[in-house]
């Protein structure tokens, strides 16, 4: 049937949706340029389309309850606190006799901080136990303490997680306050009738990092390793302190238990921490929510502590954001136009209400560009992100007091406040019937009550990428057409025209390749001693472009060449359409695993992939226009060069001042100790692409 | 000459070289875990449901007692005691990767000569319809070692031979029955059919194109240009001398028309013989575990009736994970009768080409199959490789395989996001099994209209030949 319409039909009627994709691709400059510029015109209007943030999960009823904590826990808290500062005796006895005084189960956990190891594919595969590191020194053993009480009115599957991290050697003012707080909450928790889940208390020994003692706890908690080999020969060497009195008071206290002791599954944890500074302005609360690799905890959780805060004990919530943004003038004119632009529009019709003031617009584009850069990072801001890893979902608070707790004269006030607050968000994470489920896990914060949720970023990414296959698409289209079509079938064509671009991919896989290399490399910089990170940056990049050239190499010689051909005039059309097309998976598929990194890649890479064309076609153009984006190409291909587009994003937020090489080997080592994957992104999507632009830009046609 | 040997010293390098990177990637399996991807792995061929089953046969129980083992009696034999055979040392299942990392191999040498032998017979016929050049054109690339190639290289190849998927022995057994029926070997044919639907149900479909097979022999173009081409020698002949050599072409050209029964009956014969041996086979190790009965039960209706509805890259796991119970056989019978019901038109349309039939066959199946892996994929991506030269035209080849680079890739993230990260949900996972699906969808119909396109081209410079030749 088709085949004889076909036959019949002289011109093939084309379906509508056919034909637009052939005018998309015909103008695929044009749309191209409206795209891109639309993508980053509403990426600049994402402060203004953030959405005000709402409680949920109807369960939840935040502060629908009168808060319990009195001035007798409070003093109780005080006390604990005096004890712990003053006395000599090692403070996690003294943590685990006040817990056992409020008949909670108390276990200590011990624990050897490990060394990050990189696991590459994490985002990919299941998380595994983790391996115990083989070279243990018997000095460097942390103990967590971790208290419990179990629920009157729950049957022991649920738990609630409060963390207070705090260094046994050194109690800090502000560390005590937090343990205080988190005491006094504790107290009135033992006592209450209402608890349906179980509360644990975790004192987290923060000697050798807050994130590492959360960690080994949490692993052990819901991945125990079987192997103990190694954690038997250690108890050997470490006969002094720890263990043997853990086992002698097992036998003084029954609520002392020497193994692991666990409550249910975790509904949520919050991590309590007190600014050592005090901010001289009023109370105020820092949320850190960022988990590695972009992950965010429930907004739900996010909005309760923000609701209590705000509406029942009269703080002032903050999200950390870009302070260097602040004051910049283009970010103020922006403001400006979109506020006189948002009136206008109301005096059109007063319905519209999308206008906000410039002041607001500047503050939430501070927070919105904090909160991509954090999640872009890839590196968990608190030790809440260890949490994140087992699907729990966890905030840090860092409460600061008005004045420095170690001149603070009402501390009383300062433990019952911020005691106030745990207490409402416990009680309302209590009343959860199934795990946060209701509100998002994808958004972007443009302050503490506004949030962008996914549905709205996702589209100046959209806007920003959708270029990349239409232009490939054309591309490949114009590759294909510009062969020498055999009419004459005598002559014989070797090089299937439809399978022309499988010598231009072959091109692409070989930089990709190159690109793993490149990220593989600092593993064995590593094993350098002590070199300094500009020696090992430097060799870095001696290695990458001598292994760039090897490939090259490799890759030229006839193993490769099918059939050796002359470089063809349409070629770097075709190398250019793989080369888009791979950037728009790359960018597509960090979307999913972190999206902010792909924006930040997108607004970094896009355009060069988009521009490149080869120099020498251009200055034999000779036209203004040629020229103009010969240089376009150039300055483009120089700032998308990793170190370089780093060192300009540091430069232009913090100052060019003290700024040297070193600094991006330190960047790269903090996100690949952090397991991010940012760091794959950078070696294996935005290098090779990069590299294959400038390929692109000096190609010899 | 030179090159000619030049060319095969490359091929076996590189066949060499993946062989090197299986054996590499076969010594980390700890750190890529693939056993147990949803990808590679389905409930039929995980290779550690059957370490199970082998246990529980090994300890006097049913080895499919408890639902974990779900595949053939004969490959608990083969595979079970290298499940447990450990070398000091060495990583676990290290005799079972050799033996997979072997099949793959075998596979790639008889899609090898499979591709040679169709090659000859292409050009042959096509020297017969007197299209000389078109036959020196499709000499100049070698399909059957491109194809060989494809498959050992192909990505899915390798991750489905590391993951230990026994679907390297289903492809290496749907592949002696293509070898064997090009070869016009019924036995060898029969042999691998019969495995082949022992071990994974649908190879069943292939016995119509390896019938076909049979019948017309290997792949040819259009069957009415001999019958044009016949009748026009006839007519010459009439007037001018009647050569012997031109007798034989003439008879070798009605033979290319016409079904021999005779090869077909044999074949039929040894598909018997073959089946009752290996039902036989099966029947004494099932024995003392509810017989042959109880075996249909769990691998054919296991197959059937969808029992297991764990995320994998196939369409059926989430439909009927939604499906209300009192619709479930109904739709079983819908979804299933798909691939039925695609059968019959395609073996009318294409029954000149049997090979490519049965390529369109397996993609078919291996889409709408009950758990599919990327073992499946692997075998149709090398088969693909074998009609280069006929598909060298094929539209939208670069869509498909940034496609097939993306998909693949976005779906284990996809799988994270749902499972272990827990922000994502079915949903995300099931929207690239969608688009996988898609995705086959458009190379079948492409490659199909490819193929009908060179058809058409054949014909129409044929037929000009033969005008030419009349006026």
């Amino acid at each position: 049937m088709a085949e004889n319409e076909n036959v019949t039909a002289k011109k093939p009627r084309v379906r509508p949706i056919v034909r637009l994709g052939i005018f998309l691709i015909s103008h695929s400059n044009y749309v191209s340029l409206i795209c891109f510029v639309s993508g980053i015109v509403a990426l600049l209007l994402l402060p203004i389309l953030a959405k005000n943030t709402y409680v949920s999960e109807n369960a939840l009823m935040p502060g629908s309850a009168n808060n319990m904590l009195s001035t007798h826990h409070v003093s109780h808290a005080n006390k604990f606190i005096n004890d712990l500062t003053d006395s000599d005796i090692e403070s996690h006895k003294i943590i685990a006799h006040y817990m056992s005084a409020l008949d909670a189960e108390v276990t200590y956990h011990k624990f050897y901080p490990q060394l990050n190891q990189f696991h590459p594919l994490h985002f990919f595969t299941s998380p595994d136990s983790g391996l115990v590191s083989k070279n243990i020194s018997c000095s460097s053993l942390g103990i967590n303490v971790a208290g419990i009480i179990r629920a009157p009115r729950g049957d022991g599957k649920e738990a609630i997680v409060l963390v207070t991290p705090y260094n046994p050697k050194k109690v800090g003012p502000g560390e005590a306050l937090s343990l205080g707080i988190a005491y006094s909450v504790f107290s009135l928790l033992s006592r209450v009738t209402w608890l349906a889940k179980d509360v644990i208390w975790l004192v987290a020994d923060s000697q050798y990092g807050e994130y590492s003692a959360v960690a080994a706890w949490l692993r052990e908690y819901q991945a125990p390793a079987f192997h103990e080999a190694d954690i038997v020969n250690s108890e050997i060497c470490n006969d002094s302190n720890a263990i043997n009195e853990l086992g002698q008071n097992a036998y003084s206290d029954r609520k002392l238990y020497g193994g692991f002791r666990r409550a249910g599954t975790m509904a949520a944890a919050l991590v309590i921490k007190v600014a050592e500074q005090g901010n001289h302005h009023e109370d105020s609360l820092n949320i850190y929510p960022e988990a590695s690799n972009g992950q965010m905890p429930n907004l739900d959780l996010i909005n309760i502590v923000n609701y209590l805060g705000v509406h029942k004990q009269g703080l002032r919530i903050k999200v950390t954001k870009m302070f260097s943004l602040l004051g910049s003038r283009w970010l103020n004119t922006l403001g400006g136009i979109f506020e006189s632009l948002g009136q206008i529009a109301r005096s059109l019709n007063p319905e519209w209400k999308f206008g906000i003031s410039a002041t607001e617009y500047v503050e939430g584009a501070a927070t919105l560009a904090s909160s991509l850069y954090y999640q872009g990072l890839g590196v968990p801001t608190g030790p809440h992100g260890a949490f994140r890893d087992y699907q729990v979902d966890a905030i840090t608070l860092e409460i600061s007091p008005k004045v420095s707790p170690t001149k603070m004269i009402r501390r009383n006030e300062f433990i019952l406040l911020g005691g106030r607050l745990i207490e409402g968000v416990i009680r309302s994470v209590n009343n959860l019937l199934e795990k946060f489920h209701q509100s998002f896990f994808l958004y972007l914060l443009t302050s503490s009550s506004k949030f962008v949720s996914v549905g709205v970023y996702m589209i100046p990414f959209a806007l920003l990428v959708a270029p990349l296959p239409i232009l490939a698409a054309s591309l490949h289209a114009d590759a294909s057409k510009s062969t020498p079509q055999s009419t004459s079938s005598t002559e014989v064509d070797v090089s299937h025209k439809s399978w022309k671009w499988l010598n231009a991919a072959r091109k692409v896989l070989v930089i990709h390749l190159w690109g793993a290399i490149v990220s593989l490399l600092p593993y064995f910089l590593y094993q350098i001693p002590n070199s300094t990170p500009t020696t090992n940056f430097t060799v870095w990049g001696i290695l990458s472009a001598f292994s760039l050239l090897i490939l090259y190499f490799i890759s030229a010689s006839p193993i490769f060449e099918a059939a050796p051909s002359q470089p063809e005039k349409g070629e770097w059309a075709s190398l250019k359409s793989v080369t888009i097309s791979t950037a728009f998976i790359g960018l597509s598929l960090m979307s999913v695993i972190n999206f902010a990194t792909a924006e930040i890649g997108a607004l970094l890479i896009v355009p060069i992939c988009l521009l490149a064309r080869p120099l020498k076609l251009d200055i034999r153009a000779r036209s203004l226009r040629a020229l103009l984006r010969a240089t376009c190409n150039l300055v483009l291909g120089f700032i998308a060069l990793p170190p370089v587009a780093y060192a300009l994003t540091k430069g232009a937020f913090e100052g060019f001042y003290g700024t040297n090489v070193g600094d991006y080997w330190n960047w790269v080592e903090s996100l690949w100790t952090w397991n991010s994957a940012t760091y794959l992104y950078v070696g294996i999507v935005h290098l090779p692409c990069w590299a294959l632009c400038i390929h692109i830009l000096f190609h010899p046609c | 000459m030179m090159k000619k040997s030049k060319k095969v010293q490359w091929f076996w390098t590189w066949v060499i070289g993946s062989v090197l990177l299986r054996l590499i990637l076969v010594y980390f399996p700890k750190n890529l875990n693939l056993s147990s991807r949803p990808e590679v792995s389905t409930p039929l061929t995980s290779i550690r449901r059957l370490a199970e089953g082998y246990w529980l046969k090994q300890s006097s129980m049913s080895p499919y007692a408890g639902s974990m083992y779900h595949g053939s009696p004969l490959l608990l034999t083969l595979l079970g005691p290298l499940t447990v055979t450990r070398i000091e040392g060495q990583p676990d299942h290290l005799l079972c990767s050799l033996l997979f990392v072997m099949a793959d191999i075998v596979t790639a040498m008889l899609i090898c000569a499979t591709g040679k032998k169709l090659q000859a017979a292409y050009s042959s016929s096509l020297q017969l319809v007197g299209l000389h050049h078109l036959s020196e054109d499709s000499d100049v690339l070698p399909s059957g070692d491109f194809a060989a190639l494809v498959y050992l290289w192909n990505p899915f190849t390798i991750v489905a031979c590391v993951g230990l998927s026994t679907s390297a022995i289903e492809n290496l057994m749907v592949l002696l029955t293509l070898y064997g029926a090009c070869a016009r070997l019924a036995p060898l044919a029969a042999f691998g059919w019969v495995m082949a639907t022992h071990l994974s149900l649908y190879p069943a479909i292939l016995i119509i194109p390896v019938i076909l097979l049979f019948g017309y022999g290997p792949d040819a173009p259009p069957r009415k240009l001999f019958r044009q081409r016949k009748n026009l020698e006839v007519e010459n002949s009439t007037t001018g001398d009647k050569s012997c050599l031109e007798d034989e072409l003439i008879n070798e050209k009605s033979m290319r028309s016409v079904f021999s029964w005779r090869p077909v009956v044999l074949f039929l014969f040894w598909a018997l013989l073959w089946s009752s041996y290996v039902l036989f086979l099966c029947g004494i190790y099932v024995q003392q575990h509810g017989g042959l009965q109880e075996m249909f039960k769990r691998t054919y209706g296991f197959i059937l009736t969808i029992q297991d509805l764990s995320p994998n890259i196939g369409v059926f796991w989430y439909f009927f994970a939604e499906v209300f119970d009192f619709f479930r056989s109904f739709f079983l019978i819908v979804f299933h009768g798909n691939i039925l019901l695609m059968i019959v038109p395609l073996a009318l349309r294409l029954n000149h080409r049997p090979c490519f039939l049965a390529f369109v066959y397996i993609v078919l199946a291996s889409m709408l199959k009950s758990y599919p892996s990327v073992g499946d994929s692997a075998l149709y991506l090398g088969l693909l490789g074998l009609f280069a030269y006929e598909l060298k035209d094929m539209q939208f080849s670069f869509f498909l395989f940034s496609g097939y680079v993306g998909v693949s890739l976005l779906s284990p993230v996809m799988h994270n996001l749902w499972i272990w990260r827990g922000t994502g949900n079915a949903n995300f996972y099931f929207a690239t099994a969608i688009g996988y699906a898609c995705l086959q969808i458009i190379l079948v119909i492409e490659s199909v209209s490819a193929m009908l396109n060179h058809d058409r081209m054949i014909t129409k410079l044929s037929t000009a030949k033969l005008q030419n030749v009349k006026s």
